[in-house]
């Protein structure tokens, strides 16, 4: 297991009411929540410099939409 | 990188004996210089006698076309996703490759939680019995199986993993692993998707080594 190290996080109430939802809903503890969005961002990021773009498609119409990085 | 090396034993066929080993999480130069210096020769002579065999080309091993210098290179830094190896005898074993964030569960009971996804896994040719009688190594398939499930556990993911298999090993990942067969992947090339809960998950580490 790598070695971790500790940091303080300041979120808003509405920030931390945000990060307890998907901690409930996906039954992870707030660690385990951030650490997924940081991955998350960081693939995201990597293939949006390469060129790529981000959809969404809905799964009955098929329709797409794209999400704009800035 | 820094790459933490656990030991663990395999068992080597041509002794009988059980054999020390090193699991690695991570996949280095040392483990693409044997891919590229040792398997790739080994597998393209294991195709080579299938097809002077007359063996159909659709029973050939699939993962024939995999490059895993490609593969490395192109996840090389992201956090998402993690390379694992096995080392015996000086030599690579078996490697995986795991994304930890871009899957979720398909099975009713876990619908939609986080898993680890298994994206490739692979023995050394030598160490597949459909192309080498018999095997050299044995238990690799287990031990990064175990290892998905140990990143699974630590992630908070509770032991879930799943992964699509290669035809040839359809059979391990049900039989052996006790994995839920969920069918055919239209959207996968076909390929069958297996799914462990954390109950089938516990179970296959209870059960050790045995077949």
């Amino acid at each position: 297991m790598a070695a971790k190290k500790t940091m303080t996080l300041n979120l808003t109430d509405a920030e931390m009411r945000v990060l307890d939802e998907l901690c409930e809903k996906k039954d992870l503890s707030k660690t385990a929540v951030l650490r997924q969005a940081l991955r998350l961002y960081q693939l995201i990021e990597s293939r949006v410099d390469k060129g790529d773009k981000l959809f969404f498609e809905d799964e009955k119409t098929k329709e797409k939409a794209e999400v704009m990085m800035l | 990188m820094t790459i933490t090396v656990s030991p663990i034993f395999l068992f080597n066929a041509e002794r009988s004996e059980p054999e020390a080993a090193e699991l690695w999480d991570g996949i280095t130069d040392q483990q693409l210089g044997d891919w590229e210096g040792e398997w790739v020769p080994e597998l393209f002579k294991a195709v080579q006698k299938l097809h002077r065999a007359g063996v159909e080309r659709r029973h050939w091993p699939q993962s024939r076309h995999w490059n895993w210098r490609k593969k490395t290179e192109a996840l090389q830094g992201m956090l998402a996703h993690l390379g694992f190896s096995i080392v015996c005898n000086g030599m690579t074993q078996g490697m995986m490759i795991v994304d930890t964030t871009m899957k979720r569960c398909r099975i009713e009971e876990q619908k939609g939680k986080n898993l680890v996804y298994v994206e490739f896994v692979e023995n050394a040719p030598w160490n597949r019995p459909e192309l080498a009688q018999p095997p050299l190594y044995r238990g690799i398939g287990s031990i990064l199986v175990r290892a998905a499930i140990a990143l699974s556990q630590e992630e908070e993911f509770k032991g879930r993993i799943g992964l699509h298999s290669l035809p040839q090993a359809n059979s391990f990942y049900a039989n052996t692993c006790g994995m839920s067969d969920l069918g055919m992947d239209p959207d996968h090339q076909d390929l069958r998707y297996f799914e462990m809960t954390p109950e089938q998950a516990e179970a296959f580490i209870a059960k050790g080594n045995q077949p």
